[in-house]
């Protein structure tokens, strides 16, 4: 019997797939395509204070190999996620990570102490490039993602990741920034800024003009930033970024990683979080590992 | 490669795939499982390729659906990278699909209906057209037509319009719509401002209408959120799924000014 089980800095993941905030929704749609209890956690879309209607369409522009998107963290808000989403996804034996994000730190503040341990962690989003307040704004300096970090923390009843962003020119000081402030682990990355410009109407294919890039066109960078993170901090790291396939989640995991999210994935193939489960275990046996944590880190030079 | 159960995604068996008017092209699934489950104005969401390029599925509106041959056909404009992708399947190609999906069309029996669609609308009126008694069609293509035999065939009246005159009547369907009261439902699918227009008649007239609505999708299952539509409720709006809440809306809830 191969270990699969991971904690990440308090969260027990009972294997190390997770899939990735704003590509599940509240879980409800893929239900229908599979048991959810199969997956070691569900990061829920992005939650906000007060409910979002989100931004205009056109959301969406596909671009080689991966996507732009703009929704623009559309969510029911967090009060509503507890009273009308959460007990559906309780039905199911899977980690609950909550990702809040707001206009300023008060608002994260008061998002972690309504959630208290209804969630069994929270995923900090200070990373999102779709909204004008917030959002990324707290991501991309080191003193910001320290004080953020600090603050929300004092209000968790349940283990804190931190979502950093790639729009940065350091990953590393901002990691470390958050380590320093008390996050209990990290997850890399959330979507890179882009843009994308339609020739024929020479208009911005997005409404909102600019957008997060995800898919697999970003998988070397967040490879790449994984690898560097997990050789700088001494917290568990969740890796993301264009996983498509179990090869994917392996190079991952290589980095550096202990769990990986799956995330644009999901939309081409809505089975991909188990496929890639069961050939991360079959890659496991093939190498005579046996446990996932072996894995972690294994890079050879 | 592993042993993951699929008891959503479909693998179907192209029986034939060709173009039928200028950029339009049919293509004939074989899958019976989807010929099953089907209702007119659902979608199929088709990976147009084994490759990352296209990345995205394309959603595609189903035309016909036979249920006693196991078998569906779609029709789509060729747009863009995914849609001429499309036209490279060849009969006998396995091609894979989720759905059907969305809500698709309501039917009432017993009611006067009538079709009003414009270009590539056209296509989700078909399989509706043939499963009502009593409709009547109104189409607007820009120049070439297609299906107006099997049209022929499914409804009482059928009323044609050509932007440039080659076929029926010279300009824009919605002209061709007398006496929009004698019907109780119509179906609308096709270009915003046609859409729009056959709204604002229905309303004129009370009469009801529902309408079939086109975004850009991502999952297509509604876990994403990118194919937003504003929908009028009461005083306010909030954007809803075109996907998972629509295609088919009731048109007095669609705001086509946004």
């Amino acid at each position: 019997m191969i270990n699969m089980k991971v904690d990440i800095g308090g969260i027990k993941l009972k294997n190390p797939v997770v899939t990735a905030s704003g590509t599940f929704g509240f879980g409800r749609e893929y239900a229908e395509f599979y048991d959810l209890s199969k997956l070691g956690g569900i990061v829920v879309k992005g939650l906000t204070l007060e409910p979002r209607e989100g931004n205009k369409p056109p959301r969406i522009a596909e671009t080689p190999a991966g996507i732009l998107n703009s929704v623009g963290l559309q969510n029911p808000g967090v009060d509503c996620f507890i009273k009308e989403e959460l007990p559906f996804l309780r039905r199911y034996d899977v980690a609950i990570i909550a990702n809040i994000a707001g206009n300023t730190v008060e608002d994260y503040c008061r998002m972690a102490e309504r959630l208290g341990s209804h969630a069994d962690g929270i995923e900090l989003n200070i990373s999102c490039p779709n909204v004008k307040e917030g959002g990324i704004s707290f991501g991309t300096k080191s003193d910001s993602v320290h004080n953020i970090t600090r603050r929300v923390k004092e209000y968790c009843e349940v283990p804190l990741i931190v979502k950093l962003s790639p729009n940065v020119t350091d990953i590393v000081e901002i990691a470390g920034a958050a380590e320093e402030g008390g996050a209990d682990a990290i997850s890399l990355i959330n979507t890179m800024l882009g843009m994308s410009i339609d020739i024929n109407t020479r208009k911005p294919v997005l409404a909102n003009m600019v957008g997060g890039l995800s898919g697999p066109a970003v998988k070397p960078v967040a490879v790449r930033m994984v690898w560097q993170v997990a050789g700088s901090v001494n917290i568990p790291i969740i890796g993301m970024g264009g996983i498509s396939c179990w090869q994917d989640a392996v190079e991952f995991i290589l980095a550096g990683a202990d769990a990986v999210a799956i995330g644009t994935a999901n939309f081409t193939n809505p089975y991909a979080p188990l496929e890639i489960l069961e050939g991360l275990k079959k890659y496991l046996i093939e190498n005579k590992f046996i446990g996932i944590n072996e894995l972690k880190g294994r890079i050879e030079y | 490669m592993v042993g993951v159960e699929k008891t959503m995604q479909h693998v179907g068996k192209v029986l034939q795939n060709i173009g039928i008017c200028e950029n339009v092209y049919e293509i004939l699934i074989e899958c019976p499982k989807i010929a099953e489950e089907s209702k007119p104005g659902q979608f199929l969401h088709i990976k147009v390729n084994k490759g990352i390029d296209p990345l995205l599925r394309r959603p595609i509106s189903i035309s016909r659906i036979n249920r006693d041959e196991g078998s569906i056909s779609l029709i789509y404009q060729v747009i863009g990278k995914g849609t001429k992708e499309m036209t490279g399947f060849r009969q006998g190609d396995d091609i894979d699909i989720i759905g059907p999906l969305g809500n698709g069309f309501s039917i009432f029996t017993g009611s006067k209906c009538a079709v009003v669609g414009g270009g590539i609308g056209i296509a989700p009126l078909l399989e509706l057209a043939s499963c009502i008694s009593d409709c009547d069609a109104y189409l607007g293509f820009k120049c070439s037509t297609f299906k107006l035999g099997e049209y022929k065939a499914a409804c009482r009246e059928l009323h044609i319009a050509t932007e440039d005159g080659s076929v029926g009547s010279m300009g824009y369907v919605t002209d061709l719509i007398k006496n929009i009261n004698r019907y109780d439902i119509i179906y609308t699918c096709g270009p915003k401002p046609m859409m729009k227009k056959v709204k604002e008649l229905c309303e004129k007239s009370s009469v009801k209408c529902f309408v079939s609505l086109e975004e850009r999708m991502g999952c297509g299952v509604g876990a994403c959120l990118v194919c937003a539509c504003r929908i009028k409720e009461g005083d306010t709006w909030h954007y809803k799924k075109v996907c998972a809440d629509g295609p088919v809306f009731e048109a007095g809830e669609v705001d086509f000014d946004d």
